[in-house]
């Protein structure tokens, strides 16, 4: 099997603030122009402190249509709520997949006991984009607690790898998925090493949480860079320098038009009207603020 | 951004490139970072503004501290305080509610505008009425309409700001309470939302 080389080693942009709550570096698409559809966006939030307050930072009721945004907890605590009733608090681990669909209003709070005490805070959110035939279906919400996550040991207690979507060495992962998406949080020790193979034309990207790895024998890349791959060849290995976790995205790309304004991604300038239309006229439900 | 505003100016009135090009020395362009204070109550400016590129508002402060907004000028947008135009000290703050390029445009520009291309005349009238009707419709609105009226009227004029402005900002520049915009946006919900 060919191996997939690296196209680049992305490091993070500069932060931004969304809401007070998350502070977050976008590798794509502001902070780099590459090609990593299905995936649309993913604002990363690094490690940092935040101070106690008994106020929770966060991010005020706002819309989302067309697409699904992924939130992935690894220190800190989330609490969520949306305009379909659902609710819940994402932990150190935990996944949140929320498909927004036709239309849906949440706000993302951090969560009260973690607010009052403070503490590091590290946070991914990905915005997976939707074909077009499911941008206007029922929204949808799966939360995945660490504990209940489909996983595969390495040998010799070399770690997991913890299988969000997709499918790794024949183990389900426990999201559903509306296109071929494979999200993975590995979690290496020491020198420990695992294999990953995705088809030549899936966009491929692998961003570094913690410690640092050692790429296809080669390449290294330490915590907070983004390993852009070729869509050539299949094959990568990588080797945990010290103990690490990395954030593996792979997804066959959406070959469809896009258009963005704000937290609207559709296919047509009209449709887009259309959302901005609906929002303002309710037709996406109320959530108090 | 002077050419932006030039084609704002086209769409409205008559005026050829090359009128455009004689009065156009006199217009700078300048940035403002989010929320830095454009220009403050009591002083005296010297021009108005047209946004090119993100978003202005004009606001007041009463004695108990509350702000009350006048207009917002997102895109193709002009602002500017016109008890300048008479040498009276400003009523309004501006400031930049996102990051904002803008056109300074001197108070006299149309005036003057119109002196040296005197067919620019009845045009700069037809300008300056827009803009009264603006403020006429914006009036009696307030006097007249119901919170719901207002809201309804609001996205027709700015149908994007529901995004890009907390909901305080809105419930100010519609003379209501924040609560009174939240229940009017519930009960157009209840009407509109099927799940």
């Amino acid at each position: 099997m060919e191996t997939k080389q690296i196209e680049k080693v992305l490091k993070a942009p500069a932060p931004h603030m969304v809401g007070d709550g998350f502070r977050v570096h976008n590798f794509f698409p502001s902070g780099y122009k590459i090609n990593m559809s299905p995936f649309f966006l993913m604002d990363y939030g690094s490690k940092i402190e935040f101070s106690a307050r008994k106020e929770p930072r966060g991010v005020g009721v706002h819309p989302h249509r067309g697409f699904e945004t992924v939130t992935i907890a690894y220190h800190g605590a989330v609490a969520h709520h949306d305009s379909a009733g659902n609710s819940g608090v994402i932990y150190p681990g935990d996944v949140q997949w929320m498909t927004a669909a036709s239309g849906i209003l949440h706000k993302e709070y951090h969560e009260a006991q973690y607010s009052l005490t403070g503490g590091p805070f590290q946070m991914v959110q990905l915005w997976v984009n939707l074909p077009s035939k499911d941008k206007m279906g029922k929204p949808g919400y799966q939360a995945i607690k660490q504990a209940d996550m489909a996983h595969f040991d390495l040998p010799e207690n070399g770690g997991k790898i913890e299988i969000i979507a997709g499918n790794y060495q024949g183990i389900k992962g426990n999201a559903n998925t509306f296109t071929p998406i494979e999200l993975y949080n590995a979690r290496l020790n020491k020198g420990s090493e695992a294999t990953f193979n995705f088809p030549e034309h899936f966009n491929t990207g692998f961003l570094v949480i913690e410690g640092s790895i050692k790429v296809n024998g080669s390449e290294t890349a330490a915590a907070d860079n983004f390993l852009h791959f070729k869509n050539e060849g299949e094959e990568i290995k990588i080797e945990a320098l010290e103990n690490s976790v990395i954030l593996v995205l792979s997804g066959e790309p959406i070959d469809e038009p896009i258009v963005q304004y704000g937290p609207f991604l559709m296919n047509t300038q009209a449709e887009i009207h259309q959302a901005i239309e609906d929002y303002n006229q309710g037709r996406f439900g109320y959530l108090e603020e | 951004m002077i050419h932006q505003f030039q084609k704002y100016l086209q769409e409205k009135i008559e005026i050829t490139d090359e009128q455009f090009e004689s009065i156009s020395s006199v217009l700078k362009v300048k940035k403002f970072e989010k929320n830095e204070i454009v220009q403050y109550t009591g002083d005296n400016f010297k021009h108005g503004y047209f946004v090119g590129k993100g978003l202005l508002r004009a606001y007041s402060i009463d004695a108990k501290g509350k702000e009350h907004i006048l207009q917002f000028a997102p895109e193709n947008w002009l602002v500017s305080d016109r008890n300048n135009m008479n040498n009276e000290p400003s009523i309004f703050f501006i400031d930049a509610i996102e990051a904002t390029e803008a056109v300074l445009m001197p108070n006299n520009f149309m005036e003057e505008a119109a002196r040296q291309v005197p067919c620019l005349q009845p045009m700069q009238i037809k300008l300056l009425n827009n803009s009264i009707r603006f403020m006429q419709k914006r009036i009696n609105m307030l006097l007249s309409a119901t919170a719901e009226e207002r809201y309804l009227d609001f996205i027709k004029l700015y149908p994007n700001l529901t995004l890009r402005v907390p909901q305080w900002m809105i419930a100010s520049y519609l003379g209501i309470t924040p609560e009174s915009l939240s229940r009017v946006r519930k009960e157009l919900a209840n009407k509109h939302f099927r799940p």
